[in-house]
């Protein structure tokens, strides 16, 4: 097995990669990152779009030429007198009264956008009373932004009390603070870099939602399945337990997120190469940059956290200890080892249930060697119960 | 578990989901218009209609406040669903500008029946004066022939008609509620013919900030001193077949334009005869707005004096089409706290006739008062109060479903701020355009065919079980978008249309889920055979669980939200259902067959042999004794 590469190993999921073990360092950084993100909230705050803020528009009559030409014409009389601000949109605007141009503008004074007006009338070469302006209010009011945000804490309640009923109290707790830390920390990347955030930027962000719990809710179903009956024997600690979970769905999580991040990256260069600015760049960078730390938070932040929750759990710490002792008592050679240590958090074994009920006793003459030889009584576990006999209290 | 009933289900929903498509209602043109869904205002442009806000007679423009309630109002009215990708703004400080993806749209229903007010009905008569009118003659007076250009009005001639008789006497609903039964007008038919239709708006009718006092100096001189005289000297309506020579002189109010009507006081309006329903109807919309004053509305033909409005618009807390108990349509209403209180007062005041103060004419069958319910300058309904209402009440009447839900709606929404003279109308063209529709489509070409190659990479010959139902879901989503656009309003926008290719990026996960599992047990040595459906018991928990908490996001987030995040989330939600049905009645049904062939463990076929570690691959398919904890 050593022999082969990570790939291969990835493949088959017996990476063995020691993820749970190093949580304080996961933490450590997670911690570091969220005051940083924090901290950029307070002072960096966002650069928002257009469509937060209101703006001005500008209607020009249709015979000054085509809309492009006007645009530019528009462009450059904000580039004298408005101070900065930009053509967001333009529209052509029909009725049988005659056609003009809308030009919606970026936000401007009351000084500025008549001195931009009498600048766009001499460009155009037409009076200044044929082009009206007015300030518009933004698309996308404040009420939409706090309704999100009220969404977002009902949805965190619901399922909080979903994973509880689910899972357990513990995993429902990790797998919110993961999805949190994920909320927070892609809101950081977008205040540190200063990307702008726009309406689809916030659309993009609720995507996250979903896709990072999903992500921790696969690997906890894991965790779940290895974990069951585990106070039953002596072989594994729960962070061990945990860990091999994690490890074996590591290639599935791997995958999940390239195949996600895949057509995510098409949006992204499509919209970014192709053209430059927008809904298409705003969306897949937001995806791009939340999935991505959705993975990571997934795999190194919610599972960790769980086992530092359950190692408080009196029973798992019970367990723990006894194990431990188990291996020291191997180490030094009271008991012979039933499995190689080493070896336990890569591959299952087949739990000896006697072995189990004697831990810590003296040695069982039957403790099964590494198991190459079938057994056959004992491998073929009918069905998909544990692998208990029967009547072991479950974890 | 038969997979090939599961294709049928499957089947079943393709070919009823296509025949929606391409027959439901509101499906026209041709095969290729069809199947087009309906795209939004940065893509395809949109219809637009400006409203402008006009605040009472005296001109001045609402507060920011105001405007912006109103604004939030006409949003919800627009988007009843949250999934029509409206943009509603607020323009300087009087107008509202909607704007509805797709041209021609008609938007005219929008910005009316602002003002709500109930006032009680003081008097009534019916529009051409005398109570036991002659038609004929009566109804001739109000038209100087060639003297104005007859404006085209539609509201002439639709309140002609007597009815509502039969279902008068519903009376109250049990159950503690209250019942209002609506009164027919007294008048047989409405004798306005539509020849009387009002004058062409003169100059100085314009609605500029002129106060109400010269504006009715300036009817005055229109109409001349000797008609005004008489028209102020009037007590009661001027029954005109006894007093031709009152017809005379009332006859230049005929010719008023509809403004110059709604500055007149409220009783001259009710008294003199010649100021027809048709005029009546046309004033401008905030004419009776004020609740303060007497006002004057027509109802079927008949012309009703009306009490200051005791409860207004904003007292209604909700309104709803509701059947009762016989299976009658009724709206029912809940005011707020207050309002409830002043809506008490109001059905006692009129239930008790306070000081007599409701006419013989306007009286109920009952002889009860009625309460009018008057949106703008219509009275929609007039129901005789019977009983205190202390509770809920219903209008009942002689409703349909359309009928009744539509007036719940607009008491629902009656509580705007402001009134609005809808402008004309007009098309834009797209903020986006057609570029970057295209630019949208070829990323979602780019990332699908990045995903395919990468299953195709990874699993092998089942990356076309990926591929295929990829393309399904495709196809699902563009069914029920197109379908959905037609009965819901369903819009897709640009970042809709990236929202889908990620939804189906997302849904390639799930198929992740299974494949994963499946490899696990493969090499824990089971056969093909037993370990699809294991894996599939196995997977189909995780990928319920999974989605159920993305539709979880789905259903929260659409029911809290407003304005675009609701419609990103109802697509959310689709998005997630259609990849269940996908997961549930394709991919596992096809992969049962699947695993019955030979060559589905080959490693070159699936990939899926790699996972055998060499050693046990040599043992076959005979079962793996490093049976695993799982």
């Amino acid at each position: 097995m050593a022999k082969t590469g990570l790939a291969a190993r990835l493949y088959r999921g017996e990476a063995d990669l020691n993820i749970v073990g190093r949580r304080k360092l996961w933490f450590t950084v997670a911690g570091v990152l969220v005051l940083i993100a924090v901290l950029s909230f307070a002072i960096r705050g966002f650069s928002l779009g257009i469509e937060f803020a209101g703006g001005n528009s500008f209607q020009v009559p249709a015979s000054v030429g085509t809309m492009a030409q006007a645009e530019d014409k528009v462009n450059t009389a904000l580039a004298a007198e408005g101070g900065g601000a930009k053509v967001v949109t333009a529209q052509k605007v029909g009725s049988t009264s005659g056609q003009y141009y809308e030009l919606r503008t970026t936000q401007l004074s009351a000084d500025q956008a008549n001195a931009v007006k009498t600048r766009m009338a001499q460009e155009f070469g037409i009076q200044p009373d044929q082009i009206s302006g007015s300030q518009v209010s933004e698309a996308w009011g404040s009420q939409v932004t706090s309704r999100a945000l009220l969404g977002l804490l009902i949805f965190i309640a619901v399922v909080a009390i979903y994973l509880v009923l689910r899972f357990e109290w513990r995993m429902a707790v990790a797998s919110i603070a993961s999805l949190l830390t994920n909320l927070v920390l892609t809101a950081g990347i977008y205040s540190l870099v200063g990307f702008e955030v726009t309406p689809s930027t916030i659309i993009g962000f609720l995507t996250i939602l979903g896709f990072a719990l999903y992500d921790v809710v696969v690997v906890f179903d894991k965790v779940q399945e290895n974990t069951r009956g585990i106070t039953a024997n002596n072989n594994m600690t729960y962070g061990e337990a945990a860990n091999l979970a994690l490890n074996q769905s590591l290639m599935r999580s791997l995958n999940t997120s390239v195949v996600a991040l895949l057509p995510v990256g098409g949006l992204l260069f499509i919209g970014a190469g192709l053209l430059g600015a927008g809904t298409l760049k705003d969306l897949g960078l937001v995806l791009f940059v939340g999935m991505a730390v959705a993975f990571l938070t997934s795999i190194l932040l919610a599972t960790p956290l769980l086992v530092l929750l359950k190692n408080q759990d009196p029973r798992i710490s019970a367990h723990n200890k006894r194990v431990l002792a188990r291996r020291g008592a191997i180490a030094r050679g009271e008991i012979a080892p039933k499995g190689a240590p080493k070896a336990t958090p890569a591959a299952a074994e087949t739990i000896d249930p006697e072995a189990a009920a004697l831990a810590g006793a003296a040695p069982k003459v039957g403790a099964r060697p590494v198991g190459k030889r079938p057994t056959g009584t004992r491998g073929g576990r009918p069905g998909g119960g544990g692998n208990r006999p029967g009547g072991a209290k479950r974890r | 578990m038969r997979p090939g009933r599961q294709l049928a289900v499957l089947g079943l929903i393709f070919v009823v989901l296509y025949l929606l498509v391409f027959f439901s209602g509101g499906a026209k043109g041709g095969w290729q218009d069809r199947l087009e869904p309906r795209l939004g205002l940065d893509l395809i442009g949109g219809t637009r209609l400006t409203l402008e806000a006009t605040n009472t007679v005296d001109g001045k423009p609402p507060t920011a406040a105001n405007l912006e309630e109103a604004r939030q109002i006409i949003e919800s009215r627009v988007n009843a669903y949250g999934v029509a990708e409206a943009e509603v703004v607020t323009e300087g400080n009087r107008n509202i500008v909607i704007s509805l993806p797709g041209e021609n749209r008609d938007l005219t229903d929008v910005g009316s029946a602002a003002e709500l007010r109930f006032r009680k009905v003081l008097k009534a008569t019916d529009g051409s004066g005398a109570a036991a009118a002659p038609a004929p003659s009566a109804s001739a007076t109000p038209a100087p022939s060639g003297s104005a250009t007859p404006k085209p009005s539609g509201s002439a001639s639709p309140k002609a008609k007597p009815s509502g008789s039969a279902k008068a006497t519903a009376s109250p609903s049990a159950g503690g509620q209250g019942g209002m039964a609506p009164t027919p007008s007294a008048s047989a038919a409405a004798p306005t013919p539509s020849a009387s239709a009002s004058a062409a708006p003169t100059p100085s009718a314009e609605p500029v900030p002129q106060s109400v006092e010269q504006q009715r100096k300036a009817v005055e001189q229109k109409v001349g001193a000797a008609a005004w005289a008489a028209a102020t000297g009037l007590k009661a309506p001027a029954d005109l077949t006894t007093d031709p020579s009152l017809a005379e002189k009332l006859k230049p109010f005929g010719a008023l334009s509809a403004q110059e009507i709604g500055v007149l006081p409220a009783d001259m309006q009710f008294n003199v005869p010649t100021i027809t329903c048709a005029q009546l109807d046309d004033r401008p919309a905030a004419s009776i707005k004020d609740p303060n004053q007497q006002a004057v509305a027509c109802e079927a033909g008949a012309k009703y004096l009306l009490d200051k409005a005791k409860v207004l618009g904003t007292d209604v807390k909700d309104a709803n089409a509701v059947l009762d108990q016989t299976s009658q349509w009724v709206v029912s209403l809940n005011f707020t706290g207050k309002g409830q209180e002043k809506w008490t007062a109001l059905t006692r005041e009129a239930f008790n006739n306070e000081g007599q103060a409701c006419d013989q004419t306007a009286l109920g069958q009952d002889g009860k008062c009625r309460v009018a319910v008057v949106l703008d300058n219509e009275i929609v309904s007039s129901p005789e109060i019977q009983g205190v209402l202390t509770g809920d009440s219903q209008i009942t009447g002689s409703f349909d479903n359309k009928s009744a839900n539509k007036l719940a709606s607009q008491l629902r929404y009656g509580a705007l701020p402001v009134t609005f003279v809808p402008q004309e109308q007009q098309n834009v063209t797209a903020t986006l355009g057609s570029s970057h529709l295209q630019a949208g489509l070829l990323a979602a070409g780019i990332g699908m065919l990045l995903v395919i190659i990468y299953s195709f990479f990874y699993y092998r010959l089942l990356g076309s079980v990926i591929f295929l139902s990829l393309v399904l879901s495709g196809l699902l989503v563009f069914g029920a978008l197109v379908v959905l656009g037609r009965s819901i309003g369903f819009t897709l926008t640009l970042a809709g249309i990236a929202g889908m290719i990620v939804s189906l990026g997302v849904a390639a996960d799930s198929f992740v889920i299974y494949f994963e599992r499946l490899k696990d047990e493969i090499r824990e040595g089971r056969s093909p055979r037993s370990a699809v459906p294991r894996a599939w018991v196995r997977a189909r928990r995780t990928i319920i669980s999974a989605n159920a908490i993305t539709l979880m996001s789905a259903v929260v987030l659409y029911i809290v939200s407003v304005g675009a995040v609701k419609g990103f989330a109802f697509a959310l939600g689709l998005a997630t259902v259609l990849d269940l049905v996908v997961v549930f009645l394709f991919r596992h049904p096809i992969m049962t067959m699947f695993a019955r062939t030979r060559a589905f463990l080959s490693p070159r076929v699936s990939g899926l042999g790699r996972a055998l570690p060499a050693r046990s691959a040599e043992q076959g398919t005979a079962r793996n004794p490093r049976v695993k904890e799982a």
